[in-house]
């Protein structure tokens, strides 16, 4: 049987099993320049609003121990623009697109999702319930199990592709929240966002970021990323991608073996941006040395005590 | 825009300008041809826990394929790169950003350099001579807080601008903030005039502030933290003054007079 790192999400076929983070990699065409985007399994967009949004004032980023801290505030162009300035960049590429969605309330949310519905091509939704830096929506959809159902069966009523939840860490139990929104339609889990967190400055006093607080990236939150990602490998048969400090291919490996079948690499984009490419490469290359032929061979096999 | 590449590259020579100042010069690096004055490089430091890489705005660049930066000891960051040995190997993504217009050959150029905003300057005056620029067409008013600030005199002279040294406890040229000279120089002259400026916040909001005093075109390099350089992480962005936001790394790092609230 030949090598081959094809993995699939929920029915749609991806080249191999890496993806961009969103909030990562814009809508693409930075990335572009650099490499080819073919080279991903998917791409997922910035959070896509129904209205502009700015974002919060700078500084909104801060570099901690091995990671860092961001309040970007879902900065972005807004429905109408994404249609008509980001989509045709989009529909060109070679790659599977996934387009990540957030709101303050449900009717933006379902608003924005039945918008890129009649976008063809648009192949997934990622549903932001997630995300730590907006006063409203968010993660407060993501942290209650009620809530994330709700949004998730809304927005399955107007999308007729697979959606994706994006959970939170910043819960008592992911499990308890897979398991809502699995019941509300989910047809595959993105594990994790970012951890909620803070940066002082001892001479001046002062937090380093505008919003005070922000999500924490990086390879900082790997291990509770990985752990998060077993437990609801464990407790859920739909599939999981991976999200969390990966920096190497062995980053990825680990991912897979807890569960993942997918993973995204977003702060480590910044580091290197062709880390994708890289990763693509060296996983064959493992694959080979560990006699796999299928990224499957690899998902969920982690050796426990 | 220019597509920027990531190449591995090896420290060449590393000069110990003065005090905290430093000047690298890495070679080999391919894209030489692609680089103008304004560009940038982000370095990235190798085997350390500093997580982000480091931008630097190039000081020059030889046709032999090797590339200047000169920077001051600041934080970890710059720490970990002044104890990079001859031989050391480093990556550099670029060339970033976008860089500086040339003015025209009828106007006056004013350059107003701060410290460790130096470097693009520089290259811009090195690049505008080999383009036929009239050295004597150049003002360079470059400020520090003392003599040590203020770099690469002789390279400065050997270029045959007008050189103006400013410094603020007057141990060097003319005492006082480089605003001030500057500002007898633009009230004196009749002629077309264009501004550069690359340095502290302060000196910048000062150029801006002249600019648009005297309706003088011209342009700011500003810098910021930037956590990737190249446009999509939106963590390096200025306010602009039409209310949007502009990202220092792609939209900059040089913009217009009264384009940024500085």
């Amino acid at each position: 049987m030949k090598l081959d790192l094809k993995v699939k999400i929920a029915g749609v076929e991806l080249a191999n099993p890496l993806m961009t983070a969103s909030g990562c990699c814009g809508y693409g065409e930075e990335l572009a320049d650099i490499f080819p985007l073919s080279k991903l399994g998917a791409l997922v967009s910035k959070s896509i609003t129904l209205n502009p949004r700015l974002g919060h004032p700078p500084p909104r980023t801060a570099e901690t121990t091995s990671g860092m801290l961001n309040a970007i505030g879902l900065a972005n162009v807004g429905i109408d623009k994404f249609v008509t300035d980001k989509i045709p960049f989009l529909k060109k590429q070679k790659t599977k697109i996934i387009v990540n969605v957030a709101g303050s309330k449900l009717e933006e949310y379902v608003e924005v999702c039945s918008r890129l519905n009649d976008i063809e091509c648009v192949d997934m939704i990622e549903l932001n319930i997630s995300c730590p830096n907006v006063d409203e929506g968010g993660m407060e959809f993501g942290a209650d199990p009620i809530m994330t159902e709700k949004s998730l069966k809304a927005v399955k009523k107007v999308f007729n592709r697979p959606v994706i939840a994006k959970l939170s860490p910043n819960v008592t139990s992911i499990v308890q929240i897979a398991k809502a929104a699995e019941q509300g339609g989910a047809d595959a889990f993105s594990v994790i966002n970012t951890l909620l967190g803070m940066v002082v400055d001892a001479e001046t006093w002062h937090t380093k970021i505008t919003n005070n607080k922000g999500g924490l990236s990086g390879p900082a939150i790997k291990p509770v990323a990985l752990q998060m990602v077993h437990a609801v490998y464990s407790n859920s048969s739909l599939p999981i991608i991976g999200i969390g400090g990966i920096r190497s291919t062995s980053d990825v490996i680990e991912f897979l073996l807890c569960g993942a079948t997918a993973v995204q690499i977003g702060t480590g984009l910044f580091i290197d941006p062709m880390l994708i490419v890289k990763i693509e490469k060296e996983l064959k290359q493992y694959m080979k040395r560990k006699k796999c032929n299928s990224i499957y061979d690899l998902i969920g096999k982690v050796r426990k005590y | 825009m220019i597509k920027p590449t990531c190449e591995d590259t090896f420290l060449l020579k590393k000069r110990n300008l003065k005090n905290d100042y430093f000047s690298f010069t890495f070679k080999p690096y391919v894209p030489v041809k692609k680089c103008k004055p304004g560009h940038f490089l982000q370095l990235q430091l190798p085997n350390s826990d500093v997580y982000f890489r480091r931008p630097f705005s190039i000081a020059s660049v030889d046709s032999n394929g090797s590339i200047e930066i000169i920077f001051k000891i600041f934080g970890e960051g710059t720490v970990l790169l002044a104890n990079l040995a001859k031989g050391d190997k480093v990556n550099l993504l670029g060339p970033l950003g976008v860089p500086f217009k040339f003015p025209k050959k009828n106007e006056q150029t004013i350059i107003i350099a701060g410290g460790v905003g130096f470097p693009p300057l520089m290259y811009l005056a090195v690049e505008m001579i080999a383009k036929g620029h009239d050295p004597k067409s150049i003002h360079f008013f470059y400020g520090g807080r003392t003599t040590d600030d203020i770099i690469e005199k002789t390279r400065l002279n050997k270029l045959g601008v007008n050189f103006y040294p400013v410094t603020e406890d007057g141990s060097f040229g003319v005492k006082g903030l480089v605003t001030k000279p500057v500002e007898e120089f633009i009230k004196s002259s009749n002629s077309n005039m264009r501004i550069f400026s690359c340095g502290p916040t302060g000196m910048l909001k000062a150029a801006d502030a002249i600019g648009l005093k005297y309706n003088i075109p011209g342009q700011l390099s500003l810098e910021a933290p930037m956590p990737c350089g190249f446009g999509i992480c939106l963590g390096c962005v200025k306010e602009k003054t039409d209310g949007t936001h502009a990202r220092v790394c792609c939209d900059g790092p040089v913009f217009e007079i009264g384009e940024i609230i500085i």
